[in-house]
């Protein structure tokens, strides 16, 4: 009996989470709900935004195309942090520089800094640089938030290959940056694979950004919900079938480059 | 082929003098060992003529020419590291011609290349395999072939031999040092292993400190060390060192220590340059030179190490202990009282303060 006590006060503790995720799948696949979490049966029909056109103030959208800017803008945030996380942590994990320390230290100042705060400078600044209301022009906004942070994790995983191998390719004839392109990007999969996630996820998942700075009749998936939750009636059901789908591509992504995440080389030679 | 010159290399991080006035001559085709204890900057030293580092004063010459400012990759060097350094996402084949491809050749002459100098190296049965396959021994020839595909002018070693089990490593003494011989490339080896220096290179320099203590052949350096440090760094078993004094007996000298005295022999009064200012002066005697049985100087031994064709024995005087080498045919025992002597003219004199040589060196006086 006694060895059952920690099981129990365990699940007493993940009780409520669970129910929450359990009532939020049984909205998204129930029909006809009692007490919010109980179904009369299971079906597609909350997926019906699948097939049918969204209904959202006097206009009408359709989730591929919001599904399509989602992906637009996440990808280009992802691929934004990418680069310049990539050079950036390459530039600080290896080469001398004056204010090297200031500026890693600044990066998670930075970073410490709420998004929140810069939205009326950024729609200024994207506003002069022509960028405002255009999904690229708000990623790359929303990517430099997650930079700072972005180049202590590129940062970890160049400093985790051997000055040798670096030596070894200068030696064999590389310019700096061809050690960066023919040595370092094939070692660091794991580093980009993590970066480029950190850029995408965050992107994905931001409201704020996307709300204030581009205009209502872009949405993207995050904006569509909220703009359904700001109806008088509100389908808890199609609400929940669609976080369900906002969850699967960040998921399919995840699933696809945990291959890469997990697989670090050995480096150097034996036992190195 | 070139030869290296170091000139007043100085290398500091900081406070700490890394490289301290170097001064170095190595000639085209030389195998040159650069000996020391781990921070002695020997590595640095080799990073600096690769040219990883900017001298902080000094200069580095290939031939006549000064390349303190030229880049790694445009000194035409081969460089095989400890670690090996081998690219771990590359296959063997492309490992070594990684060289030739960055030179954009074509990929017949790569190939043709990268095959002919696999074989020098025996392990053109192993080009299909990633470097985390193959043995430390293999990965070591694949450095080495990377190293040498571009037919470098100047071949450096950090350390190679000392990632390899103690068997191979025997084996591949060898083989470097008649690879090196064979190519006749001027060639710069790094070690703390004074084995290793003294089987294979040419000549040995031997550092201390970021400082130049002695450059010579390997019998140089084990017949005439220039000081304390060479001579007890430089061969196994290590010297002997007694202190005691330097005494005008007669027309001879006679070194004296608490426990015993001997008169040197003439031949070791003719090589001593000059005398110690104080009479305070370092015995130093290899265990190989002293003989066991018969002598003025008496003991107790302390242990008994056999090691097959020899014996380890360790003879006590006082606070003294003296290793001594000698044949297993005799077998000694512990306590067991022994007399002994030293070979009059393999014993080597210090200077107490300075821990110099007192002998005129058979070189640096020509």
């Amino acid at each position: 009996m006694r060895r059952w006590i920690p099981y129990i006060l365990l699940v007493l503790i993940a009780l409520p989470f669970l129910v929450m995720y359990v009532g939020f799948f049984m909205q998204a696949f129930g029909e006809g709900m009692h007490l919010g979490i109980i179904p009369e049966k299971f079906g597609f029909s909350n997926f019906r935004f699948l097939w049918q056109p969204i209904a959202w103030g006097l206009g009408k959208t359709t989730i591929w195309v919001t599904l399509l800017n989602t992906l637009i803008f996440a990808c280009v945030s992802g691929a934004i942090v990418t680069v310049v996380c990539m050079l950036a942590g390459y530039a600080l994990s290896r080469i001398e520089f004056k204010g090297r320390d200031f500026f890693m230290i600044l990066q998670l100042f930075l970073h410490a800094v709420p998004g929140h705060i810069l939205l009326i400078a950024i729609f200024f600044l994207l506003f002069y640089l022509k960028l405002l209301h255009r999904i690229p022009g708000v990623a790359l906004a929303r990517a430099s938030l997650e930079i700072p942070l972005g180049v202590w994790i590129a940062k970890g995983f160049f400093d985790s290959i051997p000055w040798d191998i670096e030596r070894s390719a200068m030696i064999d004839g590389c310019t700096r940056l061809q050690v960066w392109y023919k040595i370092f990007l094939p070692l660091v999969k794991p580093g980009i694979a993590a970066v480029f996630i950190w850029g995408f996820l965050f992107a994905w998942h931001d409201f704020i950004y996307v709300y204030t700075l581009l205009p209502g009749t872009v949405k993207l998936l995050s904006t569509l919900i909220q703009s359904l939750i700001a109806t008088e009636v509100i389908d808890y059901g199609y609400l929940a079938a669609l976080s369900v789908f906002y969850m699967v591509p960040p998921l399919v992504l995840f699933v696809y480059l945990q291959k890469a995440l997990l697989k670090v080389p050995i480096f150097g030679g034996k036992g190195l | 082929m070139i030869s290296v010159t170091l000139k007043n290399l100085k290398k500091y991080f900081g406070e700490v003098r890394a490289v301290d006035n170097l001064n170095l001559q190595i000639g085209e085709g030389e195998f040159m060992a650069l000996l020391g204890p781990s921070g002695c900057g020997k590595t640095t030293t080799l990073l600096t003529i690769a040219g990883f580092y900017k001298p902080t004063a000094g200069e580095v010459y290939f031939n006549d020419r000064m390349v303190n400012d030229i880049p790694p990759r445009s000194r035409n060097i081969g460089m095989v590291f400890q670690s090996y350094a081998l690219y771990p996402h590359m296959n063997v084949l492309d490992n070594i011609a990684f060289p030739l491809k960055l030179k954009k050749q074509p990929k017949k002459v790569w190939r043709k290349k990268a095959v002919e100098v696999a074989k020098l190296l025996q392990i053109d049965d192993l080009l299909d395999r990633m470097p985390a396959q193959l043995s430390g021994g293999q990965q070591q020839r694949v450095a080495l072939a990377r190293a040498l595909i571009k037919q470098p002018q100047l071949l450096l070693l950090d350390e190679p031999l000392s990632n390899l089990d103690a068997k191979l490593r025997i084996v591949m003494r060898a083989e470097l040092k008649r690879l090196q011989k064979d190519l006749g490339i001027t060639t710069i080896f790094v070690t703390h292993d004074q084995m290793e220096a003294m089987t294979m290179a040419d000549r040995i320099a031997v550092l201390k400190s970021g400082k130049l203590q002695q450059v010579g052949t390997p019998d140089e350096l084990y017949d005439e060390p220039a000081n304390v440090f060479v001579a007890s760094f430089i061969g196994t078993p290590p010297m002997n060192f007694i202190r005691g004094s330097l005494l005008k007996s007669g027309s001879s000298y006679v070194f004296e220590c608490e426990h015993f005295r001997i008169l040197l022999d003439e031949v070791v009064v003719q090589k001593i340059r000059r005398f110690p200012v104080t009479n305070n002066v370092i015995l130093g005697i290899r265990p190989e030179d002293v003989e066991m049985g018969r002598g003025e100087i008496k003991g107790e031994i302390y242990v008994v190490e056999p090691m097959g064709r020899d014996t380890l024995v360790t003879v006590k005087f006082g606070d003294v202990y003296i290793k001594v080498l000698t044949s297993s045919t005799v077998k000694y025992s512990i306590g067991e009282n022994v007399s002994l002597s030293f070979k009059s003219d393999k014993v080597q004199l210090f200077d107490g303060e300075t821990e110099e040589s007192l002998y005129v060196k058979g070189r640096d006086e020509r």
